[in-house]
């Protein structure tokens, strides 16, 4: 499971983490019940804390992507919303731009000349 | 004759072969052997077990039949178990070795048995058993040898460099990945645990005879269990290992030791069989047939480990690799 952080987001750092893995599952490298790696190797791997990851799982458990299985560990239950995942990334854009100076408009009226 | 037909010929003759001895030596003898006869000799020399003469001859038909079928099933069931020299000695050494193992076994018991009148007369076992074994080591040894020459064709890989992950400063990019085999982790808990009752009967009872049992099963149900499930780690800096539900041992392979990573499939067949397989620095985790991230290594060496998602896994090892030369340089 690839998993990427970005060390200037401002959001809650689980909810990133929480991201990160809809976006792994999302990217189709885990099937439909598809054992996650255990959470305790995931928080050492981001060099974060365990509970954080166990916060981000359960927020995913409640979303309906993954479900907890008493001796299983975490699977997948169901693929993410795709709109949820692109809302993520441009959220992302949006920060990105918004460090060189662009406005959300800019944003938009770059997308409308790419496309 | 192809490579699969000559030996298949050769492991069908000499499966023929040893049935042949194995069944007819010990008719030839029976006048002369008591019945039930001794099988199993204690540590002191002397037998402390006994078995009729069919059960003890269906017995070591049957392993030897369980032994050659298992082997020449092994090379049928994938072409390229046969093209790949590694797994090639293996079976040749398993015929070899396990066929010399079973006959030298059934002459030691026959003569220790032979001209005495009830089966605790038997002779003493001591030195023949020793003899038994290092036959089996030379057979292992001559079969292995044997069935080395011909091609030594890779497996089927990837071996193309896969995509590469995009890096950006400021993110921090990871792999994370498991594998675990349920029949494993099952047998060595099982295994464990009844380790853990001998253990406790012996305690309570006072029964000293059952110390070595337990603690036979207790260290095998450990290496089951810590080679039951494996994760691994790729970091900025290196790729780390750990097996087992205590994550210990672990293995800790920096990225500039690295060449390049990609995925393969295999199976246990191509490999010689569940578990750690190979030597050091050409080692295989195999854990379960299918995806294996494969890491080559700057010093020729490889090491090959069955894991999900060993694709992405490759992927962001070589981004990694290429990168390294520069982060090293401005350091």
């Amino acid at each position: 499971m690839l998993l990427t952080l970005d060390l200037n987001d401002l959001r809650p750092l689980h909810e990133q983490v929480a991201e990160a893995i809809r976006r792994a599952v999302a990217e189709g490298s885990y099937a439909l019940g598809d054992r996650l790696p255990p959470a305790r190797d995931l928080a050492e791997a981001l060099g974060i804390n365990a509970n954080t990851v166990l916060r981000a799982l359960r927020d995913l458990r409640d979303e309906g992507v993954l479900e907890f299985r008493r001796g299983r560990g975490v699977s997948v239950l169901s693929r993410p919303d795709p709109r949820s995942v692109i809302e993520e990334k441009l959220r992302a854009l949006l920060s990105e731009a918004g460090q060189y100076g662009y406005r959300h408009d800019d944003v938009i009226e770059l997308i409308r000349e790419i496309s | 004759m192809g490579l699969r037909g000559r030996f298949l010929s050769v492991a069908v003759g000499w499966f023929a072969l040893l049935t042949v001895v194995l069944v007819a030596v010990p008719l030839a003898l029976r006048n002369r052997l008591p019945e039930p006869m001794a099988s199993h000799w204690g540590p002191s020399g002397a037998p402390d077990g006994s078995m009729p003469f069919a059960v003890l001859l269906a017995l070591q038909v049957g392993i030897w039949v369980l032994i050659g079928g298992g082997a020449c099933a092994g090379a049928l069931r994938d072409s390229w178990v046969l093209r790949r020299r590694a797994s090639r000695m293996g079976l040749g050494a398993l015929l070899c070795g396990g066929g010399l193992f079973l006959v030298g076994l059934q002459l030691v018991t026959l003569s220790a048995n032979l001209d005495v009148p009830t089966w605790s007369g038997a002779a003493s076992l001591s030195w023949g058993a020793l003899l038994v074994v290092a036959v089996m080591l030379l057979g292992g040894w001559l079969g292995a040898l044997a069935a080395r020459p011909g091609p030594d064709e890779s497996p089927r890989s990837s071996g193309t460099a896969t995509e590469t992950i995009p890096l950006r400063p400021g993110q921090r990019t990871v792999w994370v990945s498991s594998v675990r085999n349920g029949w494993v982790s099952g047998i060595g808990g099982s295994l464990l645990a009844a380790g853990a009752g001998f253990a406790a009967v012996a305690l309570l009872n006072g029964n000293d005879a059952l110390w070595p049992h337990s603690v036979i099963m207790i260290v095998t149900g450990l290496l089951a269990l810590t080679f039951s499930s494996a994760r691994v780690q790729i970091t900025e800096d290196c790729l780390r290992i750990s097996y087992g539900p205590l994550r210990r041992p672990r293995k800790h392979i920096p990225i500039e030791r690295v060449q390049r990573a990609w995925s393969e499939e295999r199976s246990p067949w191509e490999v010689g069989g569940w578990g750690i397989r190979g030597m050091p620095g050409a080692a295989t985790v195999m854990l379960r047939s299918g995806e294996c991230l494969v890491v080559g290594y700057v010093s020729g060496g490889r090491f090959t480990i069955s894991i999900d998602d060993a694709e992405h896994g490759a992927a962001l090892l070589n981004t990694l690799v290429a990168r390294a030369p520069t982060s090293t340089g401005s350091s």
